[in-house]
């Protein structure tokens, strides 16, 4: 096996020198330094050897073709090259009419040197020698060994400095010690003898392959392989990695990955360790060799035939994202790096689980205002619907709409478009007028349609119908749009009320207000309106409206060109707000189109999880559908959570999704630690069943008879029998259990039975308010009885948190329970 | 410019995993050098090293917190083929400076794996305690305490057999009572050729054991971690995967299969990337999973989110050292493998478009440029060079950058 000649080697005392040897025989010495833009010296030869660093040609020499192996000189020497050259000296030494397949300098003793050479009948093939000591004219070797054998590679142990191992003769490791007249101590047979090298961190250990092949071996067990891998394809090149324990970095033929083994060692010396394979794709082709940096993590340079590398290898990252928005990652075994929801990196993700804390800690959705939630969501969605469920509930509790069981019915409640039967039988029966644009003295009509379910409709759209003037939007609304700036819809809106002449006139205080011709413009299109079918201002506004950038613009033609009553220009027009939309369809549509148009909207706003929706839907099956599509898309469980508890009807909280919304919401409270806002949250959601009272969670049982105290408790509070605990001194004294007459369980400190007024009183509280504070409450926390639920030992709780305070054992004699010290959350607090 | 908080590791080797309790109060570490390290953040956000000790006399692989109903409790796999479950109690000795020492003791010690055991995961609390294992023979084996107050006590419910050698689980957190409990798991099993390397496991009430529910076919490289998204409500799943890319996955129950017990999943892949250039290693999902974090070879940490229905795209690039990659912020936006729309159909990285900037401001580079070799974009802790050309077309090699004259 010839081993080909590309090779790099990093100088073991320059960390930012390495030589290279290429085909021709060149050995050459680089420096690495930074790439910089700036102009460069041409004469200077560099290679590129990573994105931001070259390596600088100092020097080159051509050895001569024969050379086989090369090794560097393990002293900082100011003259690198001359060592490389020295050792393609000893190489070529005109003695020996042999190859020389290895030569490496002793690390410890740095002026011997071992070459390496190939079989001659009845001579050693490893041969020592010292170059300080060089005897003139001589030129024997020190040291020999190995008689008729093909050295392949070898190397010295670091410890031991006059052992070296080698590979001899395709069949067998050999462990030599120069010391004891070359004498081999150590040897086994195998036929792994190839890049034979000592573990930098483990003076037992070797390291050699051949062909499919890589083996570890112990010097101390040298009978067999500790380690054994096999790898899929035939290995180059094995090499320990200096700056980590136990992993080898491996070269495969025709594979460019860079192979790792990590070998894992279980704590028991009998179990054989294990290996973990990696695999890196470093960005180079079809490496021939590599070498480790001695000192630079991981960092390595390959050769190839194109060039040499400079890669590190990283370690493997994990990571872990916590539930208070912390994400954390290790940066190699030195450090762990984190952000946080404070860093504006992280804001920049805009996270929305930060976004559902922010909004949990300031009551978002359990406001008793229902429009105030709206205002913290600060979302403009999600305002609107807020806004609407305040809408809707006020239009049903002033008794303007009629909907008994539910708070917030939508529009196609309103109209009763539920259900299919309905159309057939004339569902709406509305009342169609004819209206005339009176402004512009034409007597053209358009047919408007009336019924007091649109006009319910319209309410819930937040408009109110005129019934004097048969128009939808009246004059003080348009004023508050001019007010804003609105000044398209403003006109739009008073299209819709067929008042051209009160929308070109919007139009033009508007383009004066705002300097904006474009409403000029309009305002001169508009006057030129005309109620005939074919005039080419007609023709003329179909086309150009597309042109037109405000939606509400492009509505107002629309309207104004529309065919048959169809106005489909108006009701697919996107950029009107829902409610808009359904406001113009109420007015403008007929019965059948109505309905048609409505199913046909929410169809489409179900399926694109729209909260505006949420107007045609109301609180129903439909709205949890919505919902649950506007979940998937924003992740948003807690908005969902809280419009379904404030909004829905008992009967719809009941419903699977929805109980699963509020299961996952209160979880998320919890991960959180908001106790009080998920109370809150709890008392909100029992609230609207106002029957059903929560059961009992606590009784309290008698140690005797096993039966519940506090059931009789009630039974006398009920019986109007005052029963306050430790308040009044006329309180009834409950010291022994109603049912069997043995005594209620005494205080640990102060051993009077549950029931009694703990002795200690706290003294009144110089400020007013505290006492105040203290005379609602039925009964003082303090004499309450609290008892640990490890040992069952307790007694007042005020007895209790004094007692802990100076101790960690039970008050009870003989009791080594440490309670307080076993409740987490205390402890949580208190550290 | 931002760099990320540190803190000192402390561990002697590599680090493999590293957890957070419930509330995310408390940090468990696990690494090669056999020791397992508990953290704990005071109020002002700096996280203290409160607990180090020996839990296993091989690398440690993952550590895992129990849910805070079953007290402190920690459990831990490792390379000695042994899992254990691991309590906080309070110090015995006595006077005050002893008082509310804690400290960790090994309840349990789970040697029925005969490999390596290469994860550990406590099942939503709804479950009870239960404790999921998997090892390099390929065995799931689930684990119940039937007495919660009894942490020594541990009895092997059930073991499946997934025929190849398993790497990563993951429970599904999904709170809905309508989803049976389900597992997914994955392996690192680097043969193609033995097909799919995902399986998903789903507990049958009816037949008391677990069935295998899906495959994922699709996915045939050696898989490294796996994570069920945070299911919020959602009426479909949402699995990450690391393996030779990041891809993300959602599951859809099939309603129809009913009488059989067995539930049936309309799988997708909405997500697939390959910016970590080789090997990803860890996924992991924000609290409400929506946005995902993953880690790979490149050295960096990269963000994902979607930004309307499956439509993916990467958000933020972070250096395995803590500070942001350059150039990240204009990524492009990514698509679904299985988009219909022609335009979409490559598997989008954030590779191409930077590359083309690069070349307009660099005009010196147009050697290598032509030859397709384009400078490293990605500025990881280590440089790479970017393949641009048709992937079956042998590759150039990187020109050496010889300037002589």
């Amino acid at each position: 096996m010839s081993r080909p000649k590309w090779d790099v080697l990093w100088c073991p005392f320059h960390s930012d020198r390495f030589i290279t040897w290429d085909s021709d025989a060149v050995l050459s010495l680089y420096e690495i330094g930074p790439r910089d833009n700036s102009i460069r010296d041409n004469d200077h030869i560099y290679l590129q050897i990573s994105e931001h660093s070259i390596a600088e040609l100092v020097s080159s020499i051509t050895i001569n073709n024969y050379a086989k192996c090369i090794d560097i000189y393990p002293q900082p020497e100011p003259d690198i090259v001359a060592s490389g050259h020295a050792n393609g000296k000893i190489v070529l030494n005109p003695k020996y009419m042999r190859t020389c397949n290895v030569v490496a300098w002793n690390p410890v003793d740095i002026h011997l040197i071992m070459s390496g050479l190939d079989k001659n009948s009845k001579e050693h093939s490893v041969l020592l020698w010292d170059v300080q000591h060089y005897p003139k004219g001589s030129e024997r070797p020190i040291g020999e060994a190995g008689i008729s054998e093909t050295i392949h590679s070898a190397a010295w142990f670091k410890h031991d400095s006059r052992c070296l191992a080698f590979g001899a003769n395709n069949k067998q490791l050999k462990v030599v010690d120069f010391r004891d007249s070359a004498k081999v101590v150590n040897v086994t047979s195998t036929k792994a003898v190839y890049n034979l090298s000592a573990n930098p961190h483990n003076n037992y250990q070797l390291l050699s392959h051949v062909d499919n092949l890589i083996t570890v071996w112990d010097t101390r067990y040298f009978e067999k392989p500790i380690v054994t891998i096999a790898p899929q394809r035939q290995v180059t090149k094995v090499l320990w990695c200096p700056t980590r324990r136990n992993l080898i970095g491996t070269l495969h033929k025709d594979s460019a990955g860079l192979h790792l083994f990590d070998i894992q060692y279980c704590g028991t010396e009998d179990t054989e360790p294990g290996v973990l394979e990696r695999v890196v794709l470093p960005p180079w082709h079809s490496p021939i060799s590599f070498s480790w940096h001695l000192t630079d993590e991981n960092r390595l340079l390959a050769i190839s035939l194109q060039g040499v590398t400079d890669y590190t290898v990283c370690e493997r990252i994990t990571l872990n994202w916590s539930a208070r928005s912390c994400l954390m990652w290790n940066y190699a075994f030195k450090s762990f790096k984190y952000i946080n929801s404070e860093d504006s990196i992280y804001k920049e993700l805009s996270d929305i689980s930060v976004l559902t804390k922010r909004r949990a800690i300031l009551e978002y959705g359990l406001l008793t205002d229902l429009a105030q939630n709206g205002d913290i969501a600060e979302n403009e969605s999600l305002k609107n619907l807020w806004q609407w469920l305040y809408l809707s509930r006020s239009l049903v509790e002033d008794g303007t709409i009629q909907s008994p069981d539910n708070k917030h019915p939508g529009v196609r409640t309103i109209l009763k478009l539920e259900s299919q039967q309905n159309l057939s039988n004339g569902f709406l029966k509305s009342e169609v007028i004819h209206r005339s644009w009176a402004d512009i003295g034409s007597n053209y009509t358009t047919k408007i349609y009336r019924s007091p379910d649109r006009e319910k409709s319209l309410f819930l759209c937040g408009l109110r119908f005129d019934k004097e003037t048969n128009t939808a939007y009246d004059n003080a609304y348009l004023e508050k749009l001019e007010r804003e700036g609105a000044y398209a819809k403003a006109a739009a809106f008073a299209v819709f009320n067929l008042c051209l002449r009160q929308a070109i006139d919007i139009l033009n205080r508007g383009a004066s207000k705002k300097q904006a011709t474009i409403l000029n413009m309009v305002a001169m299109a508009l006057s030129g309106f005309s109620e005939e079918r074919t005039t080419l201002w007609r023709e003329s506004c179909q086309k150009s409206r597309s042109q037109l950038s405000d939606p509400y613009l492009r509505a107002t033609f629309g309207f104004l060109t529309s065919d048959n009553d169809s106005y489909e220009s108006v009701l697919n027009e996107n950029g009107m707000t829902v409610e808009d939309r359904i406001a113009f369809a109420l007015i403008f549509l007929s019965d059948n189109k109505l309905h048609e148009y409505l199913k046909r909207l929410t169809q489409k706003l179900i399926e694109e999880g729209n909260l505006a929706g949420f107007l045609l839907t109301g609180a129903s099956m439909e709205s949890i559908q919505l919902l649950n599509k506007y979940l998937e898309i924003t992740s948003d469980v807690q908005s969902c959570t809280l419009i379904a508890v404030r909004a829905f009807t008992p009967k719809l909280l009941q419903e699977n999704q929805v109980q699963v919304w509020i299961t996952n919401y209160r979880h998320l409270l919890n991960a959180w630690k908001l106790w009080f806002q998920r109370a809150r949250f709890d008392i909100a959601m029992k609230s609207t069943i106002p029957q059903e009272r929560p059961p009992q969670q606590i009784h309290v049982s008698c140690n005797f008879c096993g039966k519940s105290i506090s059931a009789f408790m009630q039974g006398l509070s009920r019986t109007r029998v005052p029963f306050r605990l430790g308040t009044t001194p006329n309180k009834l004294k409950m010291t022994a259990c109603p049912n069997c007459r043995k005594p209620l369980p005494r205080c640990a400190i102060c051993l009077m039975h549950m029931g009694t007024v703990s002795g200690l009183q706290t003294a009144p509280s110089p400020g007013g308010s505290r006492s105040e504070e203290c005379d609602i409450k039925v009964t003082e926390f303090n004499s309450w009885f609290t008892w640990c639920l490890t040992c069952k030992h307790g007694g007042h709780s005020e007895h209790i948190s004094q007692w802990f305070r100076q101790h960690t054992e039970c008050p009870v004699t003989s009791c080594n329970c440490r309670c307080s010290s076993l409740d987490y959350t205390r402890n949580a607090t208190v550290t | 410019m931002f760099e990320a908080h540190s803190i000192n590791a402390e561990h002697k080797d590599l680090i493999h995993d590293i957890a957070y309790d419930y509330y995310g109060e408390r940090m468990a570490t696990c690494s090669s050098d056999q020791f397992v390290k508990v953290w704990d953040e005071d109020e002002h956000g700096n996280w203290h090293l409160t607990a180090s000790w020996k839990a296993h006399s091989g690398s440690v692989w993952k550590v895992t917190w129990a849910h805070p109903e079953f007290g402190q409790v920690l459990a831990t796999c490792s390379f000695d083929r042994t899992a254990a479950v691991w309590e906080e109690i309070v110090g015995e000795g006595s006077g005050p400076e002893a008082r509310g020492s804690k400290h960790w003791i090994k309840r349990t010690n789970l040697v029925d794996s005969r490999t390596s055991v290469t994860d550990v995961k406590f099942a939503p609390k709804t479950l009870g305690l239960l404790l999921a294992t998997c090892s390099a023979d390929g065995f799931i084996r689930i684990y119940e305490a039937p007495d919660i107050m009894n942490l020594s006590q541990w009895t092997l419910q059930h073991d499946i057999n997934c025929k190849l050698s398993c790497s990563c689980l993951t429970w599904n957190p999904s709170l809905s009572r309508l989803h049976s409990p389900m597992i997914a798991v994955g392996s690192d099993d680097s043969n193609p050729l033995l097909g799919a390397k995902i399986f998903i496991y789903e507990y049958s009430e009816s037949s008391r054991r677990w069935v295998k529910a899906e495959t994922l076919s699709s996915i045939t490289d050696a898989v490294y971690d796996i994570a069920f998204a945070p299911n919020l409500g959602r009426n479909f799943h949402t699995l990450a995967i690391a393996t030779k890319d990041v891809r993300i996955v959602t599951l859809k129950p099939i309603q129809d299969n009913m009488q059989t017990g067995v539930s049936h999943f309309e799988t997708n892949i909405v997500a697939q990337f390959d910016d970590h250039y080789c090997t990803v290693w860890r996924v992991s999902w924000n609290f409400m999973g929506t946005i995902l974090a993953s880690s790979g070879d490149d050295g960096c940490v990269r963000l994902w989110k979607d930004n309307y229905i499956n439509h993916w795209k990467c958000i933020s690039v972070l250096k395995g050292d803590g500070t942001p990659v350059q150039g990240a912020e204009t990524p492009v936006l990514a698509t679904p493998p299985n988009s219909s729309t022609p335009a979409q159909q490559t598997p989008s990285t954030t590779r191409t478009i930077s590359i083309t900037t690069v070349t307009a401001e660099k005009p010196t580079l147009t050697v290598m440029c032509s030859n397709k070799w384009q400078p490293p974009v990605i500025k990881g802790r280590f440089s790479k060079s970017v393949w641009l050309g048709n992937p079956s077309e042998p590759t150039p090699p990187p020109l050496p950058f010889i300037a002589k004259k």
